[in-house]
């Protein structure tokens, strides 16, 4: 299947279809067929379908533990997808024939990402790539460093935090903090005078 | 020719080859003594990153997910553990992951601080290399202790299917 034929659904079908995949891996589950953590969906449906409508044939795909609709979304095939989930690889689901990857470390896959898009980049060619976050993830040193680093060197990457407000059970802005964390930094600028280390003079030993 | 000399001429080695990028701090703008090293090389081979250190290794695996063959460079190894994560978790463990899918392979460039007649402070001369033998089981780890193993090193981590991490000696710069 490709995204097209993804594409040429109508919503209403996919959520059909994502729901159906997903109620057939519980079953499985449920069943002990599967010897490994399976992280499901559902409630996910409808602004996933809405963005990779806009994901074409080419583009990178960088999921997470949480890969299935993605997965089938980018047009995976089910039967596919099931027997990885199957051989207790649900949390590993990568297809380089669909330029899908996915990383079960929070955060992890946000560099690999950037840097698939700063080699698109480079070679100029037509490929995006999509990265799909949590929200505790969205939260970490990494997203920001890459998030900046890619809008200042204009990559061809789109960051898509899918936040149910959990990181596992804890609530991501509650152990975070609520309240603007901004007045406890104080910035200014100033010019150095002399170089990194030493003072610009060589010092014979 | 000094073992600096024998640096330059491997690095020279791996800019013929157009797959070849180099990534780091201090790679196209002068602030340590990698920048020296690459003064032959064509600033169009070189990304001069911030110091993002794990970024910059995941990057360096995503470039190579794309057909490069990064030089990531980190021009001391006490700030490679800012990378490790990167290192552990991915790069050591893509190939396996994804059932030898994705196959990132990426040369990996530190040095060992130099000790005299400086002393750098604790944070910057430290030699991790045994540490590191332990640590990774798909990346190979080379420490390059004799100036006549430079170059044929960095030519055999070329080559390699695997990623390959090579260790200079800054103290060792200067010596013939």
């Amino acid at each position: 299947m490709s995204i097209e034929d993804i594409k040429n659904k109508s919503k209403e079908d996919l959520i059909d279809y994502l729901i159906k995949f997903e109620d057939e891996i519980k079953e499985l589950y449920l069943s002990g067929k599967i010897r490994s953590p399976v992280h499901f969906c559902k409630g996910n449906e409808e602004h996933l379908i809405d963005i990779f409508r806009n994901v074409k044939e080419g583009d990178w795909i960088f999921s997470t533990h949480r890969s299935h609709y993605h997965a089938l979304l980018r047009g995976i095939g089910r039967e596919w997808l099931k027997q990885e989930i199957m051989e207790n690889k649900s949390i590993h689901i990568n297809n380089e024939k669909y330029n899908f990857f996915t990383s079960a470390i929070v955060a992890g896959a946000l560099p690999i990402a950037v840097g698939v898009a700063e080699g698109i980049k480079l070679e100029n060619s037509k490929e995006h790539v999509w990265i799909f976050v949590g929200d505790m993830a969205a939260e970490t040193g990494i997203f920001h460093e890459c998030v900046k680093y890619a809008r200042k060197q204009n990559l061809p990457i789109t960051f898509v935090v899918e936040d149910n407000g959990l990181s596992v059970n804890t609530p991501t802005q509650e152990s975070w903090g609520k309240e603007d964390s901004g007045e406890n930094v104080i910035r200014y600028k100033y010019e150095r005078v002399y170089p990194h280390h030493g003072c610009g003079q060589w010092v014979t030993f | 020719m000094t073992y600096k000399d024998e640096v330059i001429k491997a690095m020279e080695l791996l800019a013929r080859d157009k797959r070849v990028l180099f990534l780091g701090q201090s790679v196209a703008f002068p602030g340590s003594v990698v920048f020296g090293t690459l003064g032959t090389i064509d600033n169009s081979k070189k990304i001069e990153l911030p110091i993002m250190e794990e970024a910059q290794a995941g990057m360096a695996i995503g470039l190579s997910l794309k057909g490069y063959v990064p030089v990531s460079i980190y021009p001391r190894m006490d700030f490679m553990w800012r990378a490790a994560d990167q290192l552990v978790n991915h790069l050591d463990k893509i190939d396996e992951m994804s059932d030898g899918k994705f196959k990132p392979k990426v040369i990996i460039r530190t040095l060992v601080g130099s000790k005299t007649p400086f002393y750098p402070g604790l944070q910057h001369c430290s030699d991790y290399t045994d540490v590191f033998k332990l640590l990774f089981k798909n990346i190979d780890v080379v420490k390059l202790e004799k100036k006549e193993d430079i170059v044929p090193a960095y030519e055999n981590a070329l080559k390699s299917s695997k990623s390959t991490i090579l260790i200079e000696i800054s103290d060792l710069y200067n010596s013939e």
